[in-house]
């Protein structure tokens, strides 16, 4: 019953602008915590400048978003920030914990889009890889077996401080294809990484640490997000064996009728390819359109993450499988990280 | 008399209670307290349960232990050597201590990377010297950290220390000599045991300041030396188990309180 009054309140809703004016019906201003960085100059240039072009709705930025932040938020009561970016098993687990809302899709009108993007809590708008790397002139690899073969690739590595990048590329070296990796066999990627461990000089938690890293001379070999090191002529990179995901924009739980009708205005504007092909002039990410590819430089499809021949060498990250099994996982890292 | 000086702090006083003191129990209770479900002691029971905590902690023990270590090493000769200086020289000395205090944490603790990095200063002019071939691993594990702390850290431990050794009389000591103890005697039987309040006691600031450490085992140790306050981190933010955090953020606490309780025992006796 509530869904159908949902529904029937989202049909009616251009109606209702026509009758009563949009003053009432949605806000002028709402907020967004998202990642920061080139990623959030992405989105104000690809989606908040058309949008504030259009509705003159302002969208204000802030960073970094993390889940103890939404948790904090929500706890708290406050419904100000309307809109928050979540990785693609954080989405997941903010729904578990009852911090976001449904999005209604109706009112977002989008264009055609991906069907994993199109997610019942999330608008996912931004696929990214995470990728082999290094620093130009040491021997590149090919394939994560290589990649973690510090004999024939001597070098240090700097990895992600996060059990759900490494495991799996822990797993591919052990002889996994990348169609097999889930469910994922923790306790033989654990094994790899404790032979490996000695040629980790640095775990990082930042996506900046791993190109700094790098130039430094610090690690020759990085596990990395792609749009940090595509197009800088000092890195070497592989798509093969890479991560590729999804990153989501979800609504705030308690978040009022008017920022919610701004909120699914913006969604509208994140689904245009036009605009998504903006957003990937300032970094190597895509969006969720499937007609975005004839919009993108030909000579720089090789960066993104879902052009053609990248998609086809990375596996894409199993959101549900974390969701179920993250907490033990991490527990199981934490424990890794203590005997290096 | 005493009801005026209260109103004057009273604002502040409530400043405190509301702002500080409240918000930190309320973060104390949350491990004991659930919504909808009550009193439980399951988070305590959870550390228990999971070693992996307890040796974080254990682990935020020893590292600070290390690194007061060497700042006793390092600090107690520096305030005896300024001790000895001439007027002019010591104000430069202690400017020299205190000079590291006026520059962000953050600037200082990457500053190090610069110098003891694989490509940094120092390993460049081991390599220039001949004395290594490889690059040696000075950073991204604990002997960084360690140097890192120590840094910060130093002119808490040097200045206690100077100030209770220029109170020292001289003539304590030319006494000691007239009656024919050695130079080693009158260190060890006079010099030292009256420096040693003040030592202890700017020994264990060091050390309860070490224990809070955010910046440096996040920047210098490359994720690869765990302490509480990163762990905790990653339980508040993360992934967000704010119970769990303040069960762990409780026994930090009391951990600090009790060391905090020793270390103004000795304060008193030092400015005794």
């Amino acid at each position: 019953m509530k869904r159908r009054t949902f529904v029937a309140a989202a049909a009616s809703l251009p109606a209702v602008n026509i009758l009563s004016g949009t003053a009432r019906a949605q806000s002028k201003e709402i907020r967004m915590i998202e990642s920061g960085g080139a990623s959030g100059e992405s989105i104000e240039k690809g989606y908040i400048e058309p949008l504030f072009k259009k509705t003159g709705i302002k969208v204000v930025r802030e960073s970094p978003s993390s889940l103890g932040k939404l948790r904090a938020l929500v706890e708290s009561g406050q419904t100000t920030t309307t809109l928050f970016e979540l990785g693609s098993g954080i989405v997941q687990q903010a729904k578990k914990l009852g911090l976001i809302e449904k999005i209604d899709w109706a009112a977002v009108d989008p264009a055609p889009m991906f069907p994993e993007a199109k997610a019942e809590y999330g608008f996912g708008y931004q696929y990214f890889s995470t990728i082999m790397a290094w620093r130009k002139g040491v021997k590149e690899p090919k394939t994560f077996a290589e990649f973690f073969d510090s004999k024939a690739f001597p070098g240090k590595r700097c990895l992600p401080d996060f059990p759900h990048y490494c495991l799996p590329f822990a797993l591919q070296a052990t002889g996994v294809p990348i169609d097999k990796l889930f469910p994922l066999d923790v306790d033989l990627a654990f094994k790899k990484l404790n032979e490996v461990k000695k040629d980790v000089a640095v775990w990082w938690k930042a996506g900046a640490q791993p190109p700094q890293l790098m130039k430094d001379n610090e690690v020759q070999y990085s596990i990395c997000w792609s749009g940090r090191v595509v197009g800088d002529p000092a890195f070497g990179l592989n798509f093969a064996g890479g991560k590729a995901d999804l990153s989501f924009i979800a609504i705030v739980k308690g978040s009022s009728p008017e920022n919610k009708a701004a909120a699914h205005k913006l969604f509208h504007e994140m689904s245009l390819p036009e605009n998504q092909a903006k957003a990937a002039e300032v970094i190597s990410y895509t969006g969720p359109s499937p007609n975005l590819d004839p919009l993108l430089p030909k000579d720089k499809l090789w960066q993104f993450p879902t052009s053609k021949q990248n998609k086809a060498v990375q596996y894409f990250e199993n959101a549900e499988w974390w969701a179920d099994n993250g907490e033990a996982v991490n527990k199981k890292w934490e424990a890794f990280k203590l005997n290096l | 008399m005493r009801s005026t000086g209260f109103s004057f702090v009273a604002p502040l006083l409530v400043l405190m209670v509301v702002a500080f003191n409240l918000p930190i129990l309320y973060m104390l209770g949350l491990a004991f307290w659930e919504k909808g479900r009550g009193f439980t002691l399951e988070h305590y029971e959870g550390l228990v349960e999971a070693p992996v905590y307890l040796r974080v902690l254990g682990n935020t023990m020893r590292i600070p232990v290390i690194a007061t270590l060497a700042n006793v090493i390092i600090g107690y000769p520096l305030a005896h050597w300024m001790r000895g200086l001439q007027n002019r020289a010591r104000l430069v000395a202690i400017a020299l201590v205190v000079l590291p205090f006026w520059v962000s944490i953050l600037v200082r603790t990457y500053a190090w990377i610069v110098v003891l990095g694989n490509g940094g200063l120092v390993n460049r002019a081991l390599q220039w010297l001949g004395l290594t071939d490889a690059p040696v691993s000075f950073l991204y594990n604990e002997l960084g950290v360690t140097i890192g702390m120590a840094n910060v850290l130093l002119p808490f431990l040097v200045l206690p220390l100077f100030a209770a050794m220029i109170r020292i009389d001289d003539r304590l000591m030319q006494a000691a000599a007239s009656l024919g103890a050695s130079p080693r005697t009158i260190f060890w039987k006079i010099y030292f045991p009256l420096t040693l309040p003040a030592l202890a006691a700017g020994t264990l600031l060091v050390f309860i300041l070490c224990l809070g450490f955010y910046v440096t085992p996040a920047i210098l140790g490359g994720g690869r030396v765990p302490m509480i306050s990163n762990l905790l981190d990653t339980l508040i933010n993360q992934i967000p188990r704010w119970e769990q955090a303040s069960a762990i953020s409780t026994v930090l606490l009391i951990v600090t309180l009790a060391i905090f309780a020793a270390y103004r025992r000795l304060d008193r006796k030092a400015s005794l």
